[in-house]
């Protein structure tokens, strides 16, 4: 862990030296050991066993989980970071369990235990429609190395971000922007978008920064109503591809926006991993699958997603 | 190197093993998923997933949850049925190198017998492991795990069709007394018993009030079980398996070579890695190497030196 700086009030975005034969693409996840057992994490780290003894589990608190986490806890790659010779991935991190606390707690400087990267990855377009990706909460951690991916290559792209309010939201602003109401702004003020030049439309449902509301009905106040062809700051008809991350409600409406105007559309999905390797077979999620009886068949998140087509899905 | 001198073969009933760690049911999917991690052919032998005759989609998620030093599954049998499974997966499992040990589950006795029967019948196929302690199906055979006579008539079914491969009995830790199913399993024919299986478990949300599996019920793994399943694997060698000659797979929350050791004293002759794969993928094949590394201290030149071991420091 080579870096560690909040984002928001809620997150915050660590960085891990990576291999430099590392490679992987936006979408793909890395699983880190959360040990709490303190002999396996002082081998995994190659330190004697008495550094270790700030591991043992705090019970100040309900709002702490008293439990030990066994299984890894998988991790969108965020963002990928070459700095002349050396490689970093950044991660995105939120305390909130047993697992996200070890990780935060770690010191900078100690190694994690990661096994990456895993699952599947977002696509480009192949031609040069318009590009929206929509990250809702810490869904945004995959949106950021998306955006890089797809600038580099060559396509063009717009952000939508939501989130409760300002400071829940997984991004840093070199200033906060300025409430819109029920207007569409995209504004330049994302510092991780600096390089690459794309802007983005915040949307927050206590209206304090950029358009009062769910980041959905941001979007869906841009693209106008497909019934009525009222495109509002778009060319009507403009092919768009659609890219998400978020709550399962954010997803649900993505999913349905895009069928509803047969745009494509690459959701990143989230279910709990035992393994992240293919092994338990826990993470199951429907599948439409036509040669099925049922119309679905289980699918791995980890193996057969994390991104998964929006027509795909079967919403439960 | 000394280390030459420990030789780490071992017999599993006819299964000759280049050593006595194997990876577990249920986690080691179907093998190609661990093989992206490690050469197969350094472990003893692979355990599939349980193959029933039919495929199964298995239960819905929530499949999984993470109880305090240990897991609690009902993943439901999902597997791709024994058609599938001769054509596509055992050949692909088979150019690996490793001997295959297949776990078989059903939910009638002619639906074990044709199972294994056809197993039988396939020559990559090294030991047919016969579930009969999945706490999660009620098909899942259960049944014939508990009770001794039905798993006696069980056991003399399968026998009459396993000519050419190791019969192996996987008991249940649901009973009064193990020693009970170990013997009825012995007397019907079993080469081998591999023990135990997970324990029946239940995981609440304490705020919202539900299960935390849709299953409600799962069997528990990990650290956890270790001592239990010590216990057992000590009573079955007592009172079955050692006097008898009868080796057991030992597993139950194996992480360290610390608890092969403790297996292979209880009266194990070969260990299972099961949860620990989750947490490590690579689990095995380190253990397979600290393992020579432990018995050298030891003074012990096989594995077979400790087996029962309980009333001694080390073999010299």
């Amino acid at each position: 862990m080579t870096a560690r700086r909040a984002l928001g009030h809620k997150f915050v975005c660590l960085t891990l030296a990576a291999p430099p034969d590392w490679e992987s693409l936006p979408g793909q996840f890395i699983n880190v050991l959360c040990e709490s057992d303190v002999r396996a994490l002082a081998a995994s780290e190659g330190r004697p066993l008495d550094d270790s003894c700030d591991l043992w589990p705090r019970t100040t608190g309900l709002e702490i989980a008293r439990r030990w986490p066994v299984v890894r806890r998988p991790y969108s790659v965020s963002r990928i970071i070459r700095e002349r010779d050396r490689l970093g991935i950044e991660i995105l991190v939120r305390a909130v369990g047993s697992g996200s606390r070890f990780i935060q707690s770690r010191p900078l400087g100690s190694a994690l235990n990661v096994v990456g990267p895993l699952g599947n990855h977002f696509t480009a377009p192949e031609d040069d429609r318009l590009c929206i990706l929509v990250g809702g909460g810490c869904g945004v951690a995959p949106i950021f190395g998306l955006a890089d991916y797809l600038v580099d290559a060559g396509k063009r792209c717009l952000c939508f971000f939501g989130a409760s309010d300002l400071s829940e939201m997984a991004a840093t602003f070199r200033a906060p922007p300025a409430p819109t109401g029920d207007r569409i702004v995209p504004t330049d003020l994302v510092s991780e978008f600096a390089r690459i030049g794309i802007r983005t439309v915040v949307a927050t449902e206590d209206g304090g920064a950029g358009f009062h509301g769910l980041v959905t009905v941001a979007l869906r106040t841009y693209l106008g109503d497909a019934r009525t062809g009222r495109f509002g700051g778009l060319r009507a008809g403009e092919p768009l591809a659609l890219y998400g991350c978020g709550p399962t409600p954010m997803l649900e409406v993505l999913s349905e926006m895009a069928i509803e105007r047969r745009v494509p559309c690459q959701l990143s999905l989230e279910r709990f991993m035992g393994c992240g390797i293919g092994v338990c077979l826990s993470c199951a999620m429907k599948r439409r699958d036509a040669a099925s009886e049922k119309g679905w068949t289980y699918r791995l998140t980890c193996r057969d997603g994390p991104v998964v087509e929006a027509g795909e899905i079967v919403w439960d | 190197m000394a280390q030459n001198k420990v030789d780490l073969s071992v017999s599993l009933g006819r299964i000759a093993m280049r050593n006595p760690i194997v990876t577990a049911s249920g986690c080691s999917g179907y093998g190609e998923e661990l093989a992206r991690f490690f050469d197969l052919r350094r472990l003893g032998a692979i355990i599939t997933k349980s193959i029933t005759l039919e495929p199964r989609e298995g239960h819905p998620p929530p499949r999984l949850a993470e109880t305090r030093a240990g897991m609690l599954n009902a993943i439901g049998l999902a597997n791709v049925g024994l058609e599938a499974f001769l054509a596509e997966k055992l050949p692909a499992l088979a150019a690996h190198g490793v001997p295959v040990i297949v776990n078989v589950a059903g939910s009638s006795r002619e639906e074990y017998v044709r199972v294994a029967a056809a197993l039988d019948d396939a020559p990559a196929v090294a030991g047919i492991e016969l579930n009969v302690s999945c706490p999660n199906v009620k098909e899942g055979g259960m049944e014939f795990g508990v009770e001794a006579a039905s798993l006696a008539g069980l056991v003399g079914a399968v026998r009459t069709k396993v000519s050419r491969a190791t019969l192996i009995v996987k008991l249940s830790p649901n009973v009064t007394d193990i020693a009970v199913t170990a013997r009825a399993a012995v007397e019907a024919g079993a080469d081998a018993l591999s023990l135990i299986n997970t324990l029946r478990g239940l995981a609440i949300d304490p705020w919202r009030g539900t299960p935390l599996l849709t299953n409600v019920t799962g069997g528990l793994s990990g650290p956890a079980i270790k001592p239990v399943a010590l216990y057992m694997v000590r009573r079955v060698w007592e009172e079955v398996a050692g006097p008898r000659g009868v080796p057991i797979l030992g597993l139950g929350g194996v992480q360290f070579v610390e608890d092969v050791l403790e297996f292979l004293r209880a009266g194990a002759t070969a260990v299972a890695v099961g949860t620990a794969n989750f947490v490590d993928p690579e689990t095995a094949p380190k253990l397979v190497e600290a393992l020579g590394e432990a018995l050298e201290r030891l003074g012990c030149v096989s594995p077979r030196d400790l087996v029962g071991a309980l009333d001694r420091p080390a073999c010299r």
